[in-house]
């Protein structure tokens, strides 16, 4: 691994000297920063995806990943807007995460710091209910909610994340109010709705899938059906026009030049309709929906305007 | 269901398999012998590297990875009163005065002894009651789980040293350092002072690294004029012939393997709560409490035995619910997912020759040990100790500096660790006990986060602390580990005139 690495830091100073020109991308490795640690779910999806876009790159390029964990993401993301735009730093990108912390911490990046690569994950919500809770459609969640304010406590991973902004924007969708109960992490928040502690709760799909018979998963925030439960309804079905969820992809500094964004985009394309790929992302849990390059900008700029819509009505701190 | 469990042993007994447990087990306690270095940052280093491999053999080397470093971590605190894992630091009350007393190879021994049989009693509670004990583990919602963390603070008690105002201002500042970081609830900024780096509070790594390595580094390092070796000689014999000895602790090793196991179903705590209150029970039922502290083999024992009982049982709840009992537990987690086994109770069903091939290697991983580690301890380590003393001193800060620069590949960690070097520095020379802080650390959080959460969910109402069964008895148990002891004194002195 190390051999491996200087010969190709050693081969990349021979190229540079001979004046490779730039259509020549990659001629050293790529550094991928990962903002979370090893193991975790966007760790997870970077090093199923990197091989793939070291194979659609092709001419022998190479992808390192770099785990910079810390501060839900944001320690790796800041070091991504700030590395230079040459195409040798990409970094993986959370949303809404990202832009809601550009609203609630002093955070030294905002929107217009990356080049929008690619959306690669999008991970819908769901909203599930315990057993002991009796409540097993929308119908009943929402009417429940409107007899009796706040009667139901909401568990989820964190304020500010997406099963948090969802929450809120199924509020005022539905005209409804629950007590949220921010967990710290997924996991934490899952238990405590199987063991009848908290009444219901907002998950992802990825993190349900596992326990359809010990939950009531009462709706999928998503267009269509996923296929990851495919017996439960969409919230569209049930009448609530509520679609939400997390999204994970990648992202470079801002300014790329756009011989290397093109280059990067046709790799991330061809990559993600890989079946190999697909079935990897499909074995870890990561539901994969695609978005590529201006598109991804203006799904950003959509989830930036909703984040900032909760934060002004409703400040989580 | 235990038909799978038999099912899935062809599958693990194979070469590569062994091999890979061997090399899990060894790693382990070299991993865990250096300070700073932890079985979490091992396997979250690993699992990366597992991509290409069998799923069973990643999931040996990791199984064999967490026990050995769990024992591998009571070498440096039996023999230089430095623990190299945070649960060794229980380990450390008794092993470092046996050391001392030239008793070191025995102290070892009866870790490395007590090491595997609570590794083997949490691995069979993982095979055989892994569904059940899942269930006891949803009791526990946030309401109980502050109870837990209150009954783990009670028993600081045990260890404020000599001066108890020392030891509450000690355990006061574990709290402090819990709070530095994001808020729970709100994510709010405390004590940040704009540093990312300490967003998500400070690293129980960091701070043991710093308080407890550094002193006696310090300590080697300020006779540097004497070449001796550091410490009095190991005085080994056989294990098979110091084995027959430890029959004694048989009531402690049942004891604290319970502990143990209770501790790692429980989300949170760890190894080194369980290292904690086994020791603080051992002590308490011992014939002469007076004498631990001062090279009790059975502390040693206690807390071994814990700290290797919460390992497989700290996969109960991972495995059947996703969540997980502790740090290493989260990292195994995440190497599970690599091979797409998602954890859950669909994983029973799904996937049953992976999961019970897993529990097998635990514990072919736990019977390993004494082999692996018996042999190690008494013969490597030995040695280590003849080294000069600025050597070994030198040598420790550069484990140090690797292991906790390693955690998250950044210097402002290190920095960290050299404040609270000296602050330990300090804390030692003026005897403030070090163990409260840790305590205080790791509880402090655990309770403020519940506590809140137990708030929140009874919308402000106190009474939702005390509003379902397991709470009360948690309760009434806390009250009597601090009600108990003084009548008890009472009683004893009403008698004696």
């Amino acid at each position: 691994m190390f051999n491996y690495k200087k010969k190709a830091a050693l081969m990349s100073a021979l190229l540079l000297t001979s004046g490779a020109a730039l259509a020549d991308y990659p001629e050293k490795p790529i550094t991928l920063i990962v903002g979370f640690s090893a193991g975790g779910g966007t760790d997870v999806m970077a090093r199923n995806v990197a091989p793939f876009i070291e194979k659609y790159l092709g001419d022998g390029a190479s992808i390192v990943v770099k785990n910079m964990p810390g501060a839900s993401g944001q320690i790796g993301i800041t070091e991504v807007a700030h590395s230079d735009p040459d195409g040798y730093t990409l970094g993986t990108y959370n949303l809404p995460g990202m832009m809601a912390r550009t609203l609630d911490r002093d955070a030294k990046y905002d929107a217009e710091s990356f080049t929008y690569l690619a959306n690669v994950v999008s991970d819908p919500n769901v909203i599930v209910t315990s057993k002991r809770s009796g409540i097993t459609t929308a119908q009943q969640f929402i009417e429940q909610a409107q007899e009796a304010p706040r009667s139901i406590t909401v568990g989820m991973s964190s304020l500010g994340g997406d099963d948090h902004l969802g929450l809120t924007k199924f509020q005022n969708i539905t005209d409804t109010e629950y007590t949220i109960i921010p967990f710290k992490g997924s996991s934490a928040a899952r238990t405590a709705i199987l063991g009848g502690h908290v009444s219901a709760g907002v998950l992802n799909i990825s993190e349900v899938a596992a326990f359809k018979d010990e939950l009531n998963v009462i709706g999928v925030a998503k267009a269509e059906r996923s296929e990851y439960a495919p017996n439960v309804p969409t919230f569209a079905e049930q009448g609530v026009d509520f679609t939400n969820g997390a999204l994970r992809g990648f992202v470079a500094p801002a300014g790329l030049p756009e011989d290397i964004q093109a280059k990067l985009l046709d790799a991330f394309d061809k990559a993600t309709k890989d079946p190999e790929l697909l079935a990897k992302m499909k074995a870890t849990a990561n539901p994969v929906e695609v978005t590529l390059g201006e598109d991804f900008e203006q799904l950003n700029n959509e989830l930036h305007d909703l984040a900032n819509q909760v934060w002004q009505t409703t400040p989580w701190k | 269901m235990y038909g799978d469990l038999l099912a899935a042993l062809p599958n693990v007994v194979s070469i590569e398999n062994f091999l890979a447990i061997v090399i899990g087990v060894l790693a382990g306690i070299a991993v865990g012998a250096m300070p700073g270095l932890s079985a979490t940052m091992a396997i979250s280093v690993l699992v990366p590297f597992t991509f290409g491999l069998d799923p069973l053999v990643a999931l040996g080397l990791m199984a064999g990875i967490y026990n050995g470093a769990m024992y591998g971590g009571a070498i440096p605190a039996v023999l230089l009163r430095i623990p190299g894992t945070p649960a060794a630091v229980a380990t450390s009350f008794d092993g470092y005065p046996m050391a001392q007393q030239g008793r070191g190879g025995y102290a070892l021994q009866v870790a490395v002894v007590s090491s595997a049989f609570g590794g083997i009693a949490s691995a069979l509670a993982l095979m055989l009651l892994a569904p059940p004990l899942a269930k006891v583990t949803l009791l526990f919602g946030p309401a109980e789980v502050f109870w837990i963390a209150v009954f783990g603070l009670c028993s600081i008690i045990f260890l404020l040293g000599e001066s108890p105002i020392k030891g509450l201002i000690s355990a006061c500042f574990g709290i402090f350092v819990s709070m530095i970081g994001a808020d729970p609830i709100t994510s709010e900024e405390r004590f940040t002072f704009g540093y990312l780096e300490l967003f998500d509070g400070i690293s129980i790594v960091i701070l043991l690294v710093g308080l407890y390595a550094m002193p006696p580094v310090i300590d080697l390092l300020e006779t540097p004029l004497e070449t001796k070796g550091a410490g009095k000689a190991l005085h080994t014999e056989s294990i098979f012939k110091a084995f027959p000895r430890m029959f004694g602790y048989w009531k402690t090793w049942i004891r604290s393997s319970l502990i143990g196991i209770w501790i790692g179903i429980l989300p949170g705590a760890g190894g080194s709560m369980a290292a904690f209150m086994s020791y603080n029970e051992a002590r308490r039922s011992s014939n002469n409490p007076e004498q631990w502290g001062e090279g009790e083999p059975e502390g040693v024992a206690a807390s071994e035995t814990a700290n290797n009982a919460d390992t497989a049982s700290a996969l109960i709840p991972a495995l059947t619910l996703g969540i997980p009992g502790t740090a290493v537990a989260a990292v195994m987690l995440g190497g599970l997912l690599v091979h797409g086994l998602q954890p859950g109770p669909m994983l029973f069903r799904d996937n049953a020759d992976v999961v019970f091939g897993f529990m097998w290697q635990f514990l072919f991983g736990a019977i390993l040990l004494i082999f692996l580690g018996g042999s190690l301890a008494t013969n490597s380590f030995a040695n280590l100790l003849k080294l000069p003393r600025p050597i070994l001193g030198s040598i420790i800060i550069v484990l140090m500096f690797i292991g906790v620069y390693s955690i998250n590949e950044r210097m402002f960690d290190v920095y960290l660790m050299l404040i609270f070097g000296m602050i330990g520095y300090v804390m030692d020379k003026f005897k403030f006990p070090l163990p409260p802080v840790v305590l205080g650390l790791i509880l402090g959080g655990f309770a403020e986060e519940n506590l809140r959460l137990t708030l929140l969910i009874g919308r402000g109402d106190w009474m939702a602390l005390f509003n379902n069964t397991t709470s009360l008895v948690l309760v009434a148990l806390t009250i009597a580990v601090i009600v108990g002891p003084m009548i008890k004194r009472r009683l004893v002195k009403q008698r004696k005139p």
